[in-house]
């Protein structure tokens, strides 16, 4: 009977005492940081601002109509030397305790990312347990990140999330930037061979975004938009590449999902697009004569998406000539996309990591001047292949033929 | 000694927790860069050979614990000083362990706790294992075999589902031509964690049929050790060799970096299972070799006895092993595979082995 008893007062003590936490924090004590943003002031400091997350202001209560006057998110700004000295002095403004599991997004100043560079930023990121690097990270074209980060959205109510949504959806539907994470970031940064590359977001503004009133109409006043790749040299934005050259940097590094290419048909511009679904590049590094060599192959899966001429669409010999103007339309995006890196000396594409791990033992006399020398010079082989595999609803078009 | 009996698929079972227990969660082998899946595989060959060794006293005194055939070998003396040796090696052992465990803790989830209450609460559950008996540990191992497996196989599914695999990671195999993985092998990987498996010559005398021991060890250590090597080769194949470098946990970081379909990620509880499932084998074993070995020495009729007081001081000591993480690691790469693995592990094991071979020869001789 002791026994028993015995048993059950350890088994009530345990579960007392084991299910609580040390150190429990509870939501409301929490403030929800959904964006992180980083300049550089002219002192040399960090000027961090925070995206907290109203939870009044988000609450479902919306619905009943009530509205309330507070904006979904709140922006604390501060200075410091360092990261966590950042968030330290905004603790001293905001109520809660600031948590950082949730971040959505990391935006970057262009001054910041262009003078003093990115790689001292990031280690807080990468130890701190609380923080997840598969936290997006973005650069602020021609503005500040804390600009950029005090705009509201409609719909999508948190600034954060509308930005991560609208670079997610964007990255599928016109594969033209990429949506890097901070981990894969800090690996490039980390990586010798190979130079990071990150999603530009610019605003459009005609007033001040920061008020409710910028979305209180059917036009917002302020715009978030993706702005092109920001190419990296080392830890420092040296460029950006926009629209064709962009797609043909995420070709090269075979992300692009689906996208839209245009193509001339008889001395029409952009008449015929060609919606392709599905995609596969390989990069192959081959050594010729001693020298190093890239060999490009991409095959692609599509369809059509629209054409502005007649063109007998039921005859396969049509689709193989338009598949051939496709192939060539890549071809010249990858080119552009190739030729904007070899300008600013910086190797996004990995290329030389791709040496490194097929020729280790070639790779050592390359080493040294691959970025000056060898990049520059180097020799790509693109060969594109792509299919059509079908025409959408109809073959002809309604259009008469002209000509 | 207990009176009790443990069966083959038991056995087998222990061993592969036990291999897998810490080993799974640390950097194992980065030493070698993308090869470290290969220098893992040496290790685990060297691990073979360990595991013949003391297999082989084994066969020779089948139902004696090594406290005991230690005496017999080299005498009264100086058997018995070896066999305390061996169990303040296996006590040290649990220590280190218990500290990996509760740093490891500390620096993912619980940060304001104190070290101290995080190993109290596991040594307790030691304790209260040990307690009970061999008999008890096997079952929970099989229990916690099928939860590490699943846990295994889905969170394998969930990184290959999710694209993250990137096999150029692992290349260049061999950059640096085979011999700093042998070194690392030889330096590393056989001791910890395939040469540990020496504190199962405590356990060895339970098995209820010592004929299957030299199979079941062999097979137990192949397996953890290929298991061992896929998880080494996915963490570098996701991760890349510089941040698993970097990483304290890389397989935590990896399976982080899962993101399915917007909801299946932040699957940091599976590594905390499995962390929390291999150390607690690894330190159950340690901590019942050292008990039974001193039980054994000291003739202590009531074994349990010791099992408390063992438990503080194994406790005390994880505490004031190190005062910081980096210390801790240091120590455990580059000092005890030196100073303590090396002659506890294959030199005493071997040069035991010999004076039984000289002892025989000269029986027959004579």
């Amino acid at each position: 009977m002791i026994r028993v008893f015995g048993l059950f007062l350890i088994l009530t003590i345990s579960n007392v005492l084991l299910t609580g936490c040390w150190s429990k924090t509870e939501l409301n004590e929490l403030a929800l940081v959904s964006a992180l943003g980083i300049d550089k002031n002219e002192e040399g400091e960090y000027v961090g601002s925070l995206q907290i997350i109203n939870p009044g202001s988000v609450a479902g209560s919306k619905s009943t109509g009530q509205g309330t006057a507070s904006p979904p998110v709140t922006v604390y700004t501060s200075t410091a030397k360092n990261l966590v000295g950042l968030s330290r002095n905004i603790s001293a403004k905001v109520s809660r305790r600031l948590y950082y599991a949730h971040t959505g997004v990391v935006v970057i100043g262009e001054e910041l990312a262009r003078e003093e560079g990115i790689s001292n930023l990031l280690d807080a990121l990468d130890r701190d347990p609380n923080f997840r690097t598969t936290t997006a990270i973005i650069i602020a074209k021609n503005a500040r990140a804390r600009d950029l980060i005090k705009i509201l959205t409609p719909i999508d109510q948190i600034p954060a999330e509308n930005v991560i949504k609208m670079l997610e959806t964007n990255e599928t539907m016109s594969g033209e930037n990429i949506n890097a994470k901070t981990r894969q970031v800090i690996d490039a940064l980390a990586t010798k061979e190979r130079d990071p590359v990150i999603t530009g977001v610019e605003l459009t503004r005609e007033a001040d975004g920061g008020k409710l009133e910028s979305i209180q109409q059917t036009e917002p006043e302020s715009i978030v938009q993706v702005g092109g790749i920001a190419l990296f040299r080392n830890d420092r934005l040296v460029d950006w590449a926009r629209e064709k050259t962009a797609r043909g940097i995420v070709f090269l590094l075979n992300k692009v999902k689906e996208t839209n290419i245009s193509i001339d048909w008889k001395g029409n511009e952009e008449a015929v697009v060609y919606n392709m679904i599905r995609q596969q590049t390989t990069v192959k590094p081959v050594i010729k004569n001693g020298k190093p060599e890239i060999d490009v192959h991409v095959k692609a899966e599509g369809k059509i998406g629209e054409v502005q001429v007649a063109i007998d669409l039921s005859n396969p010999d049509t689709l193989k000539s338009i598949e051939q103007e496709v192939n060539k339309e890549i071809q010249g995006e990858l080119s552009k996309a190739i030729e904007k890196a070899k300008e600013n000396k910086t190797d996004i594409f990995g290329f030389g990591e791709s040496f490194h791990s097929t020729y280790p033992e070639q790779w050592k006399r390359f080493e040294k001047e691959w970025n000056d020398t060898y990049f520059s010079e180097l020799k790509v082989n693109i060969k594109v292949e792509s299919f059509i595999r079908r025409t959408g609803l109809r073959n002809k078009p309604y259009l008469k033929d002209t000509n | 000694m207990e009176k009790a009996k443990i069966d083959a698929v038991q056995l087998f079972i222990l061993i592969f927790l036990f291999e897998l227990g810490s080993a799974l969660l640390v950097p194992l082998a980065i030493e070698a860069e993308e090869d470290a899946w290969l220098a893992i595989f040496f290790g685990m060959a060297g691990g073979i050979l360990i595991f013949l060794i003391f297999h082989a006293l084994y066969q020779t005194y089948p139902d004696s614990l090594p406290t005991q055939y230690m005496r017999n070998i080299i005498g009264n003396y100086l058997g018995w000083v070896l066999g305390f040796a061996y169990c303040l090696y296996f006590l040290y052992l649990s220590a280190r362990v218990l500290r990996d465990f509760g740093s490891m803790l500390l620096t993912v989830a619980y940060h304001e706790t104190p070290l101290f209450i995080v190993n109290l609460l596991l040594i307790l559950l030691i304790i209260y294992t040990v307690y009970q008996g061999i008999e008890v540990m096997a079952r929970t191992g099989e229990l916690l075999f099928v939860i590490l497996y699943v846990l295994a196989i889905s969170g394998f599914i969930l990184i290959v589902s999710s694209g993250l695999i990137n096999l150029s990671n692992l290349k260049p195999v061999l950059e640096e031509g085979i011999l700093p993985i042998l070194k690392v092998a030889i330096t590393q990987t056989i001791y910890v964690p395939f040469g540990e498996a020496i504190a199962f010559s405590v356990i060895l005398p339970y098995l209820n049929n010592p004929k299957k021991a030299k199979k079941v060890g062999i097979f137990a250590l192949c397996l953890s050790g290929i298991n061992l090597m896929i998880v080494m080769a996915v963490n570098i194949s996701v991760l890349g060799v510089n941040l698993t470098k970097r990483s304290q946990f890389p397989l935590l970081t990896t399976i982080q970096s899962i993101q399915i379909a917007d909801f299946l990620e932040r699957l940091d509880v599976f590594f905390m299972l499995a962390l929390i499932i291999g150390i607690f084998i690894k330190i159950t074993i340690f901590f019942y070799a050292a008990v039974i070995g001193l039980g054994d020495l000291f003739k202590v009729t009531n074994v349990k006895q010791l099992i408390y007081p063992l438990g503080l001081v194994v406790l005390l000591l994880s505490n004031s092993i190190a005062s910081n993480i980096s210390e801790h690691i240091q120590e455990g790469l580059f000092i005890v595979p030196i100073i303590l693995h090396f002659p506890f592990q294959i030199l005493f094991p071997l040069f035991l082995l010999l004076i039984v071979y000289l002892k025989k020869r000269k029986k027959n001789k004579a």
